[in-house]
């Protein structure tokens, strides 16, 4: 391969590159424009940083408690998927029983479902529960595809543990609880920690339930985005703010997921 | 350690299945319930916008009225069809492209694999809201410089002009996802073994007959996989649309999830509402079985029983 | 009073049956070996005792106590796995200390049993690696001493030194062979290398089909197989046979005529291992001609393909064969003690013929 093509090649990579990063460093950018750099009519890209939007939004505009709320739902989702996936996974791994694909396959079902064909029954449900507009009714909506997600991405790293491994622990003294939390999940444990942070980052990054679900008081951030945008006079630079903390979290998360990220949003499909 | 005696005794009397119950009884109460509650208003008038119709029993009049009259969902099942069959093709193509760059041309891919990921760990809102503020018509620093070079006209904005913004939203959806058909991709040529591209070599063949004989056949069930699962995707796509436009100018980016919750929370129609929205669960329902059929060859392998 | 295997069925669900009326009984610091071709169900026979698999039917007990139902922590019983199983995230150490963590053994005494096994094994100098920086041998001693240190009543190895290259494989063997008289304790080890279970056995189980056919020393398992399988299956190269009947106490067979005396007319099958056929360059009585088809040197050993009318027989020669050539006729002669009779149908072994 000649040289002109590999430095073509490489240009190309890069102009991708620059277009993929560019909008989100922009939004970082804004939210570091007083109001007049960020409306001007010619782009700003140098200008006198200030510092105000972030603690407008977020104290003064009481942002606060949203972003405490996505960590909270997000947290709470990943457990609860987590202590309810991990052990479904397993047995799914590990043990043959009549009808097994057939469940697997709703769980599937189950993780790709469009939240807004079921989320107004959800809604109805919920309100007879008496959780509506609480993180609860968010956590339990999140657990749905969270859930799902964890039965099958673990249920391919407990498959890649060989057999032998539980036998060998059985053999060396430990009862089949002892086995599975004091064996298999301490092997099983970079596929878990994976698996957990993309379930965080998933349920984090969620809107149509947590919109409809709660109004004022379980509000995530990624509801609180839309309220910032009105017809009259948007605050870019505080929307922006929001935005930049909405996000930043996630990007270094994925980073240290990235290298179990392809078979996370394959289903199991691809190893990366 | 009771629990633990019970979870032991579980695991030890073969019964370890019922270690499924929590997990599925989760999904039935949350899911599955609401679920057949829609399918039920479906069959109903239920509405809370009028007083008389609370959940009269209809039979299937909902869906013969989506089905013969409603050319609005005849429209919104058209602009999504429209959406998912562009939306899938370009990014696969684009995708699959940086992908064999990177292949090809990049030794430490790590770092560069890292920063193309961004776009699509943004969530949607996210990401609805950096183009708004993009595309804003008055100071958009895209809108400026498509101006700039003129493919935009001076007083047009891209997200108020009927025949440009579904263009504009299936760009910026490409935007997001296309770093997974790259990723996936990748990882998918990065498994592909060694011998038949050696072989083919030794057969005489050319860098593009390679290309068309041996990777692309090699790579298929991965092809497949990859565009099931955006396709599935972009039918549901409601996040960036909502935030971008909420279906508008007029219904020109009304997509059917858009129009969906139009039915529901704008009009408080839900028996019609949730006629409209098994439509959408009823598509992704059959794709999702095709995808498993398409990935079944690696899970649930029966078991091997050895002497 | 050791282990007794009592009428143990074992049926898979997806219908194979593993084990099928399977009972067996040995001692206490016995090396039993249970060998078989694949699908003979040693292996399932290996994981019952363990209690990896519960019988579908019979029992097993150990030292007279039904240990049917229990689970494999509460039957004083080790492994090896034939993969060797070691955990890939604990240090060699941690992997051999880990039963006697398990089983609440204090940090003193495990870290002296581990030194003393792995002094035993010759792996002291390893203990701090990786299961991942190991070679195959050396996996395999850190498995073996995994198994052993903490004084398990009964040792299972399941093809353990399968993955093994050959020459690693027969001082492996050598050495196992040391640690179970060293230790005194029952080791059952299965494999479906019969040179293995000639070597190591105190007492070899050999199985077919879910059953066992013989139990029995090395040396009686060879020298009297109890059937017609057992006889083809122990012994490279593999007895010959030859399907014939037998009528006033002649068996006859093609070309081959010999006496068979004491034994019931009908048909019957003569069984004789390469190497107690003699072979003569002349003729004479009893002697059969044969035509020579290949000479293989394995020296020490000749080995000749020899064909006739109807049968072929392989012979094993300890003296120089050099002068045999093929397409030569040789005589071949057939020693009345060293005939082995089996029934022509059930291949069961006829006892008057010894």
């Amino acid at each position: 391969m000649s040289r002109g093509w590999r430095s073509f090649a490489i240009g190309v990579l890069i102009a991708v590159l620059v277009i993929a990063l560019i909008p989100w460093v922009w939004m970082l950018l804004t939210s570091f424009k007083s109001r007049l750099d960020a409306l001007a009519d010619v782009p700003v890209w140098l200008f006198k940083p200030t510092f105000e939007h972030y603690p407008t939004v977020f104290l003064d505009k009481n942002y606060l408690p949203l972003l405490w709320n996505s960590i909270l739902v997000a947290s709470v989702t990943t457990a609860l998927s987590l202590l309810f996936g991990v052990p479904a996974a397993y047995v799914f791994a590990r043990h043959d029983f009549r009808g097994k694909e057939d469940l697997f396959f709703f769980f599937l079902t189950t993780r790709m479902a469009p939240p807004i064909s079921v989320v107004v029954p959800m809604f109805l449900l919920f309100t007879t529960f008496g959780i509506t507009d609480t993180p609860m009714a968010v956590i339990l909506a999140h657990s749905t595809f969270n859930l799902s997600l964890v039965v099958w991405m673990m249920r391919g790293f407990f498959a890649d543990i060989p057999r032998e491994i539980d036998e060998a622990a059985l053999m060396d003294g430990h009862s089949r609880f002892g086995m599975f939390a004091r064996v298999l999940i301490p092997l099983a444990a970079p596929g878990l920690a994976a698996t957990a942070v993309l379930c965080f980052i998933l349920s984090w990054n969620e809107f149509l339930y947590a919109f409809v679900l709660v109004a004022f008081e379980g509000r995530t951030l990624t509801v609180g985005i839309p309220g910032l945008v009105t017809p009259h006079g948007t605050l870019w630079g505080q929307v922006a703010a929001v935005a930049i903390v909405a996000t930043l979290p996630i990007i270094v998360f994925s980073i240290f997921v990235q290298k179990h990220l392809v078979r996370g949003l394959t289903f199991g499909a691809v190893k990366g | 350690m009771i629990s633990r005696g019970i979870s032991s005794a579980l695991l030890d009397r073969g019964v370890a299945p019922l270690l499924l119950v929590p997990a599925v009884l989760l999904l039935v109460v949350i899911l599955l319930g609401p679920f057949l509650y829609m399918v039920w208003t479906s069959l109903t008038d239920l509405s809370f916008a009028l007083p008389d119709r609370d959940g009269n029993f209809l039979g299937f009049d909902n869906y013969r009225r989506l089905m013969r009259e409603d050319a609005i969902f005849w429209h919104s099942f058209g602009l999504t069809m429209k959406f998912v069959a562009i939306v899938v093709t370009l990014e696969f193509l684009l995708g699959f492209t940086i992908a064999l760059l990177i292949f090809r041309f990049v030794q430490r891919r790590r770092l560069v694999l890292t920063l193309l990921l961004v776009p699509m760990m943004l969530a949607p809102v996210a990401v609805g809201l950096i183009w708004k503020l993009l595309l804003q018509g008055d100071f958009g620093m895209v809108t400026y410089y498509l101006r700039l070079i003129g493919i935009l006209d001076i007083r047009d904005a891209l997200l108020s002009n009927a025949d440009a913004v579904l263009p504009a939203i299936m760009l910026i959806d490409a935007w997001q996802w296309t770093p997974f058909v790259t990723l996936v991709m990748l990882a998918g040529l990065l498994s592909l073994p060694r011998e038949p591209f050696e072989a083919a070599v030794m057969d005489g063949a050319r860098p593009w007959q390679i290309f068309r004989d041996v990777t692309l056949p090699l790579l298929r069930p991965i092809i497949a996989l990859v565009l099931l699962l955006r396709a599935i995707d972009a039918f549901k796509e409601f996040d960036k649309i909502f935030i971008l436009t909420g279906g508008g100018p007029g219904t020109a980016t009304e997509l059917l999830s858009i129009y969906v919750y139009r039915l529901n929370f704008k009009n408080w129609d839900l028996g019609y509402g949730a006629a409209a929205a098994f439509m959408i669960y009823l598509v992704v329902l059959i794709l999702c079985a095709v995808f498993y059929k398409a990935v079944y060859w690696r899970e649930g392998r029966p078991r091997q029983v050895t002497s | 009073m050791g282990v007794r295997f009592n009428q143990v069925r074992k049926v898979f669900p997806d219908g194979t049956v593993a084990l099928d009326d399977f009972s067996l009984e040995f001692e206490t610091g016995e090396f039993v070996v249970l060998l078989g071709p694949s699908g003979s169900g040693k292996t399932t026979a290996c994981r019952i005792l363990a209690g990896l698999e519960e019988a579908t039917d019979g029992a097993v007990e150990v030292d007279g106590r039904d240990v049917t139902r229990l689970p494999p922590r509460e039957r004083g019983m080790s492994m090896v796995f034939q993969n060797y199983a070691l955990y890939a995230h604990k240090s060699v150490f941690d992997n051999i200390a880990y039963p006697l963590k398990v089983r609440g053994t204090p940090r003193d005494q495990r870290e002296r049993k581990v030194a003393e096994i792995a002094t035993m094994l010759r792996i002291d100098e390893l203990l701090r690696r990786r299961p991942r920086e190991l070679s195959g041998g050396q996996a395999q001693r850190v498995a073996v001493a995994r198994a052993l240190v903490w004084d398990p009543a009964i040792c299972l190895m399941d093809e353990p030194l399968s993955n093994l290259d050959a020459l690693l494989r027969l001082h492996t063997r050598t050495e196992l062979k040391r640690l179970h008289a060293d230790l005194g304790r029952t080791f059952v080890f299965v494999t479906h290398d019969q040179e293995e279970a000639m070597t190591l056995g105190t007492r070899i189980a050999v199985m077919s089909e879910g059953r066992l056919v013989q139990f029995d020393t090395p040396r009686n398992v060879y020298r009297r197989p109890a059937t017609r399988f057992v006889a083809e299956f122990i012994g490279r190269p593999a007895m010959n046979t030859v399907d014939g009947s037998i009528r006033s106490g002649r068996f006859r067979a093609g070309i081959i005529e010999v006496f068979a005396d004491g034994l019931a007319d009908g048909p019957a099958t003569l069984g004789v291992r390469p190497e107690h056929l003699l072979v003569h360059e002349t003729s004479g009585e009893g002697r059969i001609p044969l035509e020579v088809d290949v000479v293989e040197l394995v020296e020490p050993d000749t080995l000749l393909f020899l064909r006739g009318e109807g049968v072929s027989f392989v012979s094993r020669m300890v003296r120089e064969g050099g002068e045999i050539t093929p397409k030569s006729i040789v005589h071949v002669e057939i020693p009345q003690k060293y005939r082995h009779w089996f029934d022509a149908s059930t291949g069961a072994r006829i006892r008057s013929g010894d």
